[in-house]
């Protein structure tokens, strides 16, 4: 393993260390929930945003108390994990209005646990010219309420500046993913979530030396990987636990690509650099962040529905030789679960095929799912 | 001449059952106490009609949910509307949902998705299917719509993304309306920091619904009528808000089972004179009842609330269960009239009225709750509570909804931080009666009564 990747594990073995460090040393941590999190403003007003997560190794024994158990299981987790006080080094809890799941979290989360700061963001679930400009001044809102937390007004120039550093940040991403195009792949699913949960629990700068360090080592591996028939595509919703990965790769596959929260889906587009950055952190994010909780107008047949909905998808199976899918979806996401058959449908017409794999947080009947893995991939290779 | 005897609890209940056996075993509505409430099936017929005539004519039909606060635009636009959830508790009510969720799921939609979309979906899927309505639906089915109207943020998440999944058996065109809910939850906002652009933002989409039913149906919109119907709306719903006023009498003059009947043409049928004179007919129901002391049941002992909660239409009859242990509901949170708000004269514009009327709606209770309970809807529960004298608060969790039904455990916790008042939480559905065991609702209850009559014995001595 790389140096790189060395610190990418370390960091995902024990992701709250720096933050708290940093928390020492007199920074301020902004816990968040969700990649419609507008980090970038985060970072522009010298505060040090923290993407929140749940634990699968972890069994949630507090939060059947406080949110019902026909809640999404990743936020029942998350909810969990700060009741128990896991979150209590964070002094500010910021979620974006993205599903249902996590608006019930943060009415809960804010009640049960006392930060110095909370805010929720209202993000539109349309692309009309009303919901970008409402978005713009929601997140004027919103960064006006971190002036006054933080003490400091984050100026324009701040807010570029960050946006340059996030931006890098996207695109080294990207760089790292496509050393995944190669067959066999220089980095693993599993490799690569750790990587990205690492670079979710640093400060920017950090992530981006961490990426690039990784980005320079990595061709260079003698580790690397085996070619197997099965090039795969992870589509869902996701989290931070490599569990899942893990077991697909250990079934015979290698997984080059992805489309989930704790994977491409918030580095796969750019802020927009413009005059006024709040007006392109809201235009990038509501247009470009693809999440099944944003609705695209059709542009008339469903077939061109699908495409407009899911061309991403079948973009990355195209550009990373992907063979076979699979939608592993976290139970009680709806929005996701509305999508599944369409999605389904759209990459079954383009001749790849579809496992779907409704998951459980944690994970549950790992040797009934491997099962079902190993026979998906009999019909893939 | 001998004066009727006065009705036990103990022979209500024999009554009760002797009507259940006679009946068979598909008994799912309750027994209404109030005429008006009874005429309501008659309307929703009605409304179903009125679909199945469009289509006859070729006239446009909108696939809508309910209270979503433009119904008034196509009213004034002349369009007719098909409530889809309200289709689905049809289905429960008639214990024939199960074949369509059936369906629903063999079309990938998982069990645990909201029932009122899979059994829409399930019967959008069918209709598609066989290229016309699945044998015997209720009401004559759901006519094929010409738009889809959701809402995004405002309510639930499916009201976005059913109708994106139904375009596949639809392929009508969809429009949806970015309503946000204003600040609910928020702890640190002003909500005069936020309002203008709220308001600004409801008014942009609500014009674009216009330009949407314009451009998809060819109808211009006539401003002037639509001026006459939120007129209309802003009466009806003040009418309506009255009447409930009314059920704050002891002995209560109209129950909850009651109150999911009369909501139809509050959530349905928003600004049509018929909706007006239903209320109207309904105030003098009740005021008739208040004023010659006429109760839901003859021996009320314990006043009940129904908290938050969808019903379970298919096990609506539960109500009656509660009535024969002497408890009653007199009032209700869901399917509450909106309270009703002085908009300023100064506005005019009939999308501006609608706005406010939408924001101050949302946002009725924030103030208040900044300062005590930090939760809105626990702020409306207290002022129901004391205002229609309640002894206990029923919750039911509908298993497949994690907008309404999440959430719940939270307002019980922070009631019981503000109120020794004794709760109870049924579980089940709202369409899915698989999800529902009678027995067990019905050892619940009885538990639950015993500890209302102890609290209420307490608060008396």
């Amino acid at each position: 393993m790389t140096q790189g990747l060395i610190k990418a594990e370390q960091i995902y073995q024990n992701r709250d260390r720096r933050a708290k460090e940093l928390k020492t040393a007199g920074r301020k941590i902004i816990g968040y929930l969700c990649s419609f999190t507008p980090v970038e403003i985060i970072t522009a007003a010298d505060l040090v945003p923290y993407r929140i997560t749940g634990s699968m190794k972890e069994s949630i024994t507090l939060a059947d108390a406080y949110l019902e158990t026909i809640a999404c299981p990743f936020t029942r987790s998350c909810l969990d994990i700060a009741l128990k006080g896991g979150y209590d080094f964070l002094d500010g809890y910021v979620v974006p209005h993205a599903c249902d799941n996590i608006v019930k979290l943060y009415e809960i989360w804010t009640y049960n646990i006392k930060h110095t700061y909370a805010h929720f963001v209202n993000v539109p679930h349309t692309l009309s010219p009303a919901s970008f400009e409402f978005f713009e001044t929601e997140l004027g809102t919103f960064k006006r309420s971190l002036e006054r937390f933080s003490g400091r007004e984050v100026t324009a120039e701040a807010l570029s500046r960050s946006i340059q550093l996030h931006n890098e940040q996207r695109a080294l991403v990207r760089k790292l993913y496509e050393l995944r195009k190669q067959d066999p792949p220089l980095l693993s699913g599993t490799e690569m979530t750790k990587v990205i949960v690492a670079v979710m629990s640093t400060p920017v700068t950090e992530a981006n030396e961490l990426l690039k360090a990784a980005i320079e080592e990595v061709p260079a591996r003698r580790d690397g990987l085996q070619r197997k028939p099965a090039r795969l595509m992870i589509y869902g919703t996701g989290n931070e636990d490599t569990t899942f990965i893990e077991l697909v790769e250990e079934s015979g596959a290698n997984v080059v690509i992805d489309d989930l929260c704790f994977g491409t889906r918030p580095y796969w587009f750019e802020v927009e650099v413009s005059d006024n950055p709040l007006a392109g952190i809201a235009r990038s994010y509501l247009e470009k962040l693809r999440c099944p909780r944003t609705y695209r107008e059709s542009p008339g047949s469903h077939q061109a529905d699908l495409e407009n909905r899911f061309g991403h998808l079948y973009q990355f199976a195209k550009d990373f030789k992907v063979n076979g899918v699979i939608l592993y979806i976290t139970r009680y996401c709806d929005t996701h679960a509305f999508d599944a058959p369409d999605v389904k449908e759209y990459l079954g017409r383009k001749g790849l095929p579809v496992l779907e794999i409704e998951g459980d947080y944690p994970l549950g009947g790992i040797a009934g799912v491997k099962t079902r893995i190993q026979a998906f991939l009999e019909t893939v290779s | 001449m001998e004066a009727p005897k006065e009705q036990s609890a103990a022979e209500r209940v024999k009554e009760l059952m002797l009507k259940a056996i006679l009946e068979g075993p598909k008994k799912t509505t309750a027994e209404k106490s109030t005429e008006t409430a009874k005429g309501v099936r008659r309307m929703v017929k009605g409304l179903a009609q009125k679909a199945h005539e469009a289509r006859a004519r070729g006239d446009p039909i909108a696939y809508l949910f309910i209270a979503s606060f433009y119904d008034d635009i196509l009213r004034a636009m002349d369009i007719a509307t098909v409530g889809t959830e309200n289709y689905a508790g049809l289905c429960a009510a008639k214990l024939d949902a199960e074949r369509f969720l059936s369906k629903a799921e063999a079309e990938g939609y998982p069990r645990h998705l909201c029932t009122y979309a899979t059994c829409g979906l399930g019967f959008d899927a069918m209709r598609c299917e066989l290229g016309g309505m699945p044998t015997d639906a209720p009401d004559g089915g759901m006519e094929l719509p010409s738009v889809m109207l959701g809402t995004g943020m405002m309510i639930c998440d499916p009201r976005y993304k059913w109708y994106q999944a139904a375009q596949r058996y639809t392929n009508a065109p969809m429009h949806i309306l970015g309503l946000l809910n204003p600040p609910l939850y928020y702890t640190h906002i002003d909500l005069k920091e936020v309002k203008d652009y709220y308001i600004k933002y409801v008014v942009e989409e609500l014009k674009g619904l216009v330009d949407f039913l314009e451009r998809q149906l060819g109808r211009k919109m006539d401003w002037d009528r639509l001026s006459e119907v939120v007129n209309l709306s802003e009466r009806t719903i003040k009418l309506w808000y009255d009447t409930y006023q009314l059920r704050k009498a002891v002995p209560a003059p109209m129950p909850t089972e009651d109150a999911l009947n009369t909501m139809v043409p509050g959530y349905f049928n928003m600004g049509t004179q018929e909706a007006y004179d239903f209320y109207q007919e309904l105030y003098n129901e009740i005021k008739y009842r208040v004023d010659n002391k006429i109760g839901v049941i003859p021996d009320e002992k314990y006043r009940l609330m129904w908290a938050l909660s969808l019903p379970p239409w298919y096990g609506l009859v539960l109500f009656n269960y509660f009535e024969s242990l002497g408890a009653v509901f007199p009032i209700e949170v869901v399917y509450h009239p909106p309270v009703p708000l002085e908009i300023p004269a100064s506005i005019t514009n009939p999308l501006e009225r609608m706005a406010w009327r939408f924001y101050d709606g949302m946002t009725h209770w924030y103030e208040k709750a900044q300062k005590n309970s930090r939760n809105p809807f626990v702020e409306w529960f207290m002022e129901l509570i004391e205002d229609y004298k309640i002894d206990g608060v029923v919750f039911h969790q509908a298993r497949t909804c994690r907008t309404i039904h999440c959430g719940q455990l939270h307002q019980m916790n922070v009631l019981k931080r503000h109120s020794d008042i004794p709760m109870l939480m049924l579980e089940g559905d709202i369409i899915d009666v698989r999800n529902y065991d009678e027995e067990a609702t019905h050892d619940k209850i009885d538990t639950f009564i015993e500890v209302v009559d102890t609290y209420k014995k307490k608060k008396q001595s």
